[in-house]
């Protein structure tokens, strides 16, 4: 008994990748998506553009999926959620559950790529007001409006003339429990306040952070033009609230490497929040039975050489499953899932031959 | 005042100097700005401190390069303007802050901004070039720069607060010197009129007669008038 095919759960940048990865070298693979479309969070988040070049996030996972999609060794389920994992390592029997009733399939491995989701700025412990100022809005909503073209305040459908983001909503913050990083929204953010500057060349942008994280190229290819040549204001200090003032909201803080409290009247504050399991990714921890680490993502754990095993023999995990990763580290862990996915399959059968 | 951003900063302590409206002030820096090496001088800052960290300046006034580039990065108008009455004069030209990581040249900003402080006649110029343009007019009488008697504690108040006890004593103090060295007072070199006019020519059309007009009108008005003559005998009318 035993499969050599790959099962791959979760259809975004990471499942993508990683089930073209195991179809590019021969093998079978299963994709099993919970939503309906293909592209996970940039699709259904209404991405604009994709971190760091900005290129149109849409159609780049429109390619990314019919890669998949167009081969005939791929296995697509949309609208399908794995409910139970039994079996061994080599032949796990998953059942499935979608539009077209329940069935169980026979699979060598399976690769986790259950994503993230964005953190709910109701849960911050500040006095930001998502919920409560319509022109406070978060990075994902910065997304949409960008998408289309427009970026207006919710509150009177007017162009802003000063806009902020305020980072690290939802990360390193011991309060709520999110003490890492989450690694992409310094890059997001700056991503974002540059089209904002493109698109509305007379309104002021701020960026209140705590560490500028921009790492490797983000550094000369997002940071370095935002504040060069879009002259984006990098203060850096973390806001304590947001206040309404007439029709404005005013932000407040401290100016710290200029020694001096800060109070700012702002049309729209945009909150950068950072990434958390996603509920896939949780769900799938629990029916799969693979370890999570204390945030919840799935534990990596055979250390910083093998990224992309979990605890479970024939089991890997990739992407923002495994914690905050932008596209670039998703991709990447996604290749790395699938060909030891593959390998393990390969091996199995290799072994039972002989 | 406009409702900026900037506005809404807990004012800085603006007494010692006159304020002005906030369009001149933005007015000032928009000169700043504008000056072709500007866009060469400041990228972005990171607020690291690492020019600090290199001045001397900032050893011994309250003065940092790194507010210098952070005020013009973030366009701070009112900041702007209190260095350019305070900050800028403290600075003295060495660049070691031209190490910055980003490229940046925050003493370059300051000589821009001493030039407009200058051309605009600002009070802090006035005070910091009062000896200095006592300079020129040494140079076209006696050929010396400096000579002793210019050791005077309102000239220089840079030189520090021991230039009052040395010049009220400085004759007793240069005679005990064993060499001769006060006779640079009345002599340096003979300057010909030729050398004269091709000084006074650099300066007209440099623009720092009109920086000396700006900041002393009586010391402008003796070259003036010192001038006259040796113009006309060469022809020249300006």
């Amino acid at each position: 008994m035993g499969s050599e095919t790959v099962a791959v759960i979760g259809g975004g940048p990471g499942g993508l990748r990683a089930a073209h990865g195991i179809v590019d070298v021969g093998s079978k693979v299963v994709l099993i998506e919970k939503r309906e479309f293909l592209g996970g969070t940039p699709i259904a988040e209404n991405y604009a553009g994709l971190t760091p070049h900005g290129e149109a996030a849409e159609p780049q996972m429109q390619r990314m999926a019919e890669l998949v999609t167009s081969n005939p060794n791929a296995d697509v389920r949309l609208g399908t959620e794995v409910v139970s994992c039994e079996g061994e390592p080599g032949a796990y029997l998953l059942t499935l559950t979608g539009a077209d009733g329940t069935e169980t399939i026979e699979v060598g491995a399976i690769v986790l790529a259950t994503g993230f989701k964005h953190f709910d700025p109701g849960r911050e412990t500040q006095m930001y007001g998502y919920y409560e100022f319509p022109d406070v809005i978060a990075l994902p909503d910065l997304e949409a409006m960008l998408k289309e073209h427009s970026v207006v305040r919710p509150s009177n459908g007017e162009a802003p003339k000063s806009l902020c983001f305020i980072q690290c909503v939802g990360s390193r913050d011991r309060q709520i429990g999110n003490e890492y990083c989450s690694k992409v929204c310094c890059g997001v953010a700056s991503k974002e306040a540059i089209e904002v500057r493109e698109l509305l060349p007379d309104c002021k942008v701020y960026i209140f952070y705590i560490d500028m994280r921009m790492y490797g190229y983000w550094e000369s290819e997002i940071y370095w033009p935002a504040q060069e040549k879009h002259h984006v204001q990098y203060v850096k200090g973390m806001v304590t609230e947001v206040l309404p003032k007439g029709d404005k909201l005013i932000i407040r803080g401290e100016d710290t490497t200029m020694g001096r409290p800060m109070e700012i009247p702002m049309d729209m504050v945009v909150l950068s929040v950072g990434m958390e399991p996603s509920v896939g990714t949780r769900e799938m921890a629990r029916v799969l039975g693979v370890k999570q680490n204390r945030y919840g993502f799935i534990d990596a754990v055979a250390g910083p050489l093998d990224p992309v095993s979990t605890d479970r023999e024939g089991i890997y995990a990739c992407g923002a499953a495994l914690g905050p990763a932008d596209l670039e580290d998703t991709v990447s862990s996604a290749s790395n899932a699938a060909l030891r996915a593959v390998a393990f399959v390969r091996s199995r059968a290799a072994a039972a031959t002989a | 005042m406009t409702e900026t951003a900037t506005s809404h900063y807990k004012r800085p302590d603006v007494a010692g100097y006159a304020e002005v409206p906030y369009a001149e002030k933005e007015r000032l820096f928009s000169e700043v700005k504008e000056d072709m090496r500007f866009s060469d001088y400041l990228y972005g800052c990171y607020e690291c401190g690492i020019c600090v960290a290199a001045c001397p300046s900032a050893r011994f006034y309250d003065f940092s390069p790194r507010r210098i580039a952070q005020a013009a990065a973030r366009e701070d108008v009112e900041l702007i303007y209190q260095q350019m009455q305070e900050d800028i004069w403290e600075c003295s030209q060495c660049f070691s802050c031209l190490r910055c990581p980003r490229g940046n040249n925050p003493g370059g900003i300051i000589t821009i901004m001493r030039e407009v402080a200058i051309n605009n006649g600002l009070a802090s110029a006035k005070q910091a070039m009062e000896g200095y343009s006592r300079i020129i007019y040494k140079i076209m009488s006696t050929g010396t720069q400096v000579s002793p008697d210019m050791l005077q504690a309102d000239a220089f108040p840079d030189w520090g607060p021991e230039t009052a006890d040395v010049s009220a004593n400085l004759d007793l103090w240069r005679r005990a010197l064993p060499s001769e060295t006060m006779h640079t007072t009345n002599t340096g070199w003979d300057v010909a009129d030729k050398t004269l006019v091709e000084l006074y020519l650099i300066w007209f059309h440099t623009g720092a007669l009109d920086m000396i007009e700006e900041i002393d009108q009586g010391l402008h008005a003796i070259l003036q008038e010192v001038m006259e003559e040796c113009l006309e005998d060469e022809g020249i009318e300006l």
